[in-house]
């Protein structure tokens, strides 16, 4: 059956994005619109006094600029929206680069330039920036979500720990970080009456209408979010952000629709980041290197209004077979933006296990890989699912086979190239992903086409491809035959893209309603005495490349087209499958080459491989393998938000000074997939998969320094200081 | 002013134009061109690339007055009808979009570059591209895009 499932299909929308025909949401034409700029706070903690709109008015093309004055009192929204107030309801400032003003004109410069002149006088309070002078002790807070409580116990940890023949005790850290996805945050909103449509950069358009919806105290039928192409998110489009909704509320006081593009500054305490991170890791083991305590307690920042935390624990409980675990996720309040999501936020706190493993294995005098594989759980204790990590010795034997492990001499500082240090480090890749219902609507029409709408969205990571693939093979047509439409609440309600959820969540209702459709089609044929399958039963007709043929005499056929022409009216499937959470699996290999006069990093090789269940498309899987691994390069070598300690401003809100992975940074890297489809989900196999791969790349890299060098370093980013 | 500018071999006219504002908001805004993505506006990723006059520029940094009685070029320009440029079908084939919001930048810089380099070295290629940030791909496929182009030409 499966002609197009698992190839490395070219992606549909490639044409539409190389010769810019891709309509993202600032590229819509909206007619009278208006553009504007927010005005944000210069103080990180106080009170506006006074803000004086005058010059800003008197601006050419200018048409208002609002206040807390102006704004009605909007309806705090729940998660996901990540924040206890909205911003310019009140004078009270809770963040440097909080929205105070909002100003609107005929073009953007206009806007741009008049916010700079908009006056605010400010009573500021001394701000707390850093974690490390945060006055207060840090504090457990409550979870937010069922599925990720900030504290899980198994077992007697401390007692175990105590009792253990060997015991390592050791903290990492690693700074702030931003998505920076190359596209900013955009909305516009256009208010027809008492209704409201939003061209949004969102990777939830059902979340974001949720929200608005609950906010105004509207219908969630009369809010209309519309997202049909996304630049990248990465989790700064995943919750709704006050931007958001300040330009709804913007728009109906204008009576106008208002466009708002962040600029890349604004970009920076607009919509969450990763917030600085402290996680204090102690392990006990058997001299034999069998784990049997896991104790991890991390610090991250939280503010004084929100008690948040995002980087999730989640691979000390879940990834290595250990009988005694305790670990907790605290909190201190600092006066800075609530944090949030930032691509596989379970990275922050798995750079310290499996750094700790590492250091571990010099510590009892074993192979890493072979430390891991004596830890292996069989099972996924969550759930039960026997097929959480079957593959996963497969894996660090696929990946060290590519790489070439064996030949490594485990003693540091001992391999060089000229006056180069390499060295060979490794980790585990492992991250969760959700399943959210998801409802999809096909329909083939009278030209016997297909068209598949939901109202997921596309990231980036290949949605509209897969799931044209997954529905045409299930129909029997060729990929050209099926549309699919996405990004639009006009469209029945379907996953965030967001938790590696998209292929769980979806591919398995795509499936469902494509064979529903076209199990009718082959019903409308079979009872047909026009159709050459009259009488065929319906079990024994095959579809394939949009035709419908007799098994065993292929002579007999019809076609979609045919069928429902004479038909003479479009058959409509819908569905929802539910599916379950789960995790998918990797082993990463990299070698660094260190400069010791410079003290700089490269890394020069990575080898990895995966077990994510069935592979749906291998290009597009292999896209998120090098995307992650080039992530995990720049979260272990360059990414850094600095804040100023005195003021809890951001010091380099820019591209230029927050340095990400450029071309020269990467090296090619060698992906293999186990390519076992995993009975356990109803996704034709498939697993959620692009936040696994970087999860150890920070760790592994870290790991492999250390062989280069003998230096055990452990606050990310890596950078010259301190390995001179 | 009144801003005359030839876009894609097509003589354009914005009125009203501030000449201060930037050629990509007269691109995006004016002439309804929105392939040349805004994305930093201070010429640190890339996504803006458009051909002035057959250099390429960050159409950011460029003020509309600076284009007047030039010509211009975009991403929107660079297919012949139906047949796309040989740059973007490799593109399309190697695997080097992703979210494609970088990608009209890159697709003309690596146009640029065979342009001048039909059978550019690697690092030649990191070379020229390394003022376009994408931060979804990791890069690899998009060399191996550039490659295959410069091949097939
Ligand atoms: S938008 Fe012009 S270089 Fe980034
Ligand atoms: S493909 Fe998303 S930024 Fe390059």
């Amino acid at each position: 059956m499966t002609r197009l499932v698992g190839r490395g299909v070219p992606r549909v929308d490639g044409r539409a994005k190389v010769t810019g025909a891709a309509r993202y949401a600032a590229d819509n034409e909206i007619a009278g619109v208006l553009h504007g700029f927010l005005v944000m706070s210069t103080i990180a903690r106080g009170e506006v006094r006074e803000i004086d709109p005058s010059a800003a008015l008197a601006h050419p093309g200018v048409v208002a600029v609002y206040t807390h004055a102006d704004m009605r009192t909007l309806t705090v929204p729940g998660f996901p929206y990540n924040r206890t107030f909205i911003p310019m309801q009140d004078t009270r400032v809770h963040y440097s680069g909080q929205p105070v003003a909002y100003v609107v004109a005929e073009t953007l410069e206009q806007a741009q330039e008049a916010a700079n002149l908009v006056r605010v006088r400010y009573r500021a309070e001394p701000p707390v920036a850093r974690l490390a002078d945060a006055p207060d002790e840090p504090f457990l807070p409550e979870g937010f979500r069922a599925d990720q409580p900030t504290e899980t116990v198994r077992g007697d940890a401390a007692t175990a720990l105590e009792q253990a023949e060997v015991r390592l005790e050791r903290t990492y850290g690693s700074p702030m970080q931003h998505h920076n996805p190359i596209e900013p945050h955009t909305t516009t909103a256009v208010w027809d009456g008492e209704t409201v449509t939003l061209h949004e950069s969102t990777q939830g358009v059902v979340f974001t209408r949720n929200v608005v919806s609950a906010v105004f105290g509207l219908p969630p039928a009369d809010v209309r979010v519309v997202s049909q192409y996304l630049g990248g998110g990465f989790g700064a489009k995943g919750p709704v952000y006050p931007h958001t909704l300040l330009t709804v509320e913007v728009a109906r006081l204008a009576r106008r629709p208002v466009k708002l593009v962040l600029s890349r500054a604004q970009m920076y305490t607009s919509n969450g980041h990763r917030s600085e991170f402290r996680n204090h890791v102690r392990l006990g083991a058997t001299r034999r290197g069998t784990l049997t305590a896991v104790i991890g307690t991390s610090t991250a920042q939280v503010t004084r209004t929100d008690e948040r935390t995002f980087n999730t624990n989640d691979s000390a409980v879940n990834l290595y077979a250990c009988p005694n675990i305790h670990v907790r996720q605290l909190g201190v309040r600092l006066d800075l933006p609530t944090s949030g999501y930032m691509r596989s936020p379970e990275t922050t706190a798995h750079f310290g296990l499996e750094t700790a493993m590492d250091e571990l294995s010099y510590e009892i005098g074993i192979d890493p890989v072979q430390l891991r594989m004596r830890n292996l759980r069989p099972t996924d204790p969550q759930n039960g699912r026997h097929t959480a990590s079957r593959h996963l010795p497969a894996c660090y034997r696929m990946a060290a086979n590519a790489f070439g492990w064996k030949w490594r001499n485990p003693l540091p500082g001992t391999t060089r190239d000229g006056d180069e240090y390499i060295g060979w480090g490794m980790a585990t890749e492992t991250h969760s992903h959700n399943a959210i219902r998801s409802t999809v609507a096909l329909t083939i029409g009278l030209d016997g086409r297909a068209t598949l709408r939901t109202a997921t969205q596309d990231i980036g990571t290949g949605t509209y491809t897969v799931l044209t693939q997954v529905a045409a093979d299930e129909l029997g047509m060729p990929l050209g035959q099926v549309t699919t439409l996405l990004g639009d609440t006009a469209f029945p309600d379907a996953s965030l893209s967001a938790g590696s959820s998209t292929v769980p969540s979806v591919v398995g209702p795509v499936a469902d309603a494509a064979q529903g459709a076209r199990d009718r089609v082959i019903a409308l044929a079979t009872t047909d005495p026009r159709s050459p399958l009259h009488g065929v039963p319906a079990e024994d007709v095959d579809t394939e490349g949009g035709r419908l043929f007799a098994r065993g005499d292929r002579h007999r056929s019809d076609s979609y087209r045919d069928v429902l022409t004479r038909h003479g009216r479009p058959v409509e499937t819908r569905s929802h499958v539910e599916n379950t959470r789960g995790h998918s699996f990797g082993a990463v290999f990299v070698e660094v080459r260190v400069q010791p006069r410079l003290g700089t990093v490269r890394v020069s090789r990575v080898a990895a491989a995966y077990d994510l269940g069935r592979v749906l498309n291998h290009r597009t899987a292999r896209g998120q393998v090098i995307g992650g691994v080039t992530w995990g390069i720049g979260f272990a070598l360059m990414e850094h938000t600095a804040v100023d300690p005195n003021t809890a401003r951001v010091v380099n809100p820019n591209l230029s000074t927050y340095l990400v992975p450029v071309s020269a940074d990467t090296p090619s890297v060698d992906v293999a997939f186990v390519d076992q489809p995993d009975s356990g989900s109803n996704a034709l196999g498939a697993r959620g998969f692009g936040e696994t791969p970087g999860t150890g790349v920070p760790a592994a890299i870290g790991n492999a320094i250390y062989h280069a060098t003998g230096r055990r370093i452990r606050d990310v980013p890596f950078t010259q200081d301190k390995l001179l | 002013m009144r801003l005359n500018v030839t876009v894609n071999g097509r003589p354009r006219q914005a009125d009203d134009v501030w000449p201060g504002e930037s050629l990509l908001y007269v691109l995006r805004e004016r002439l309804g061109l929105p392939g040349s993505k805004n994305a930093c506006e201070q010429g640190e990723c890339g996504s803006c690339t458009v051909y002035l006059d057959d250099v390429p520029v960050c159409s950011c940094l460029v003020a509309a007055g600076q284009a007047e009685g030039r010509q211009v070029r975009t991403v929107e320009g660079l297919a012949e009808g139906d047949r796309l440029d040989p740059v973007q079908q490799s593109f399309v084939d190697a695997g080097a979009v992703q979210c494609g919001f970088c990608t009209p930048g890159l697709v003309v810089a690596a146009h640029d570059l065979l342009r001048r380099t039909p059978r550019p070295s690697d690092e030649e290629i990191r070379e020229a591209l390394a003022g376009n940030l994408c931060r979804c791909t990791g890069y690899e496929k998009i060399l191996d895009a550039v490659r295959t182009a410069a091949d097939a030409s």
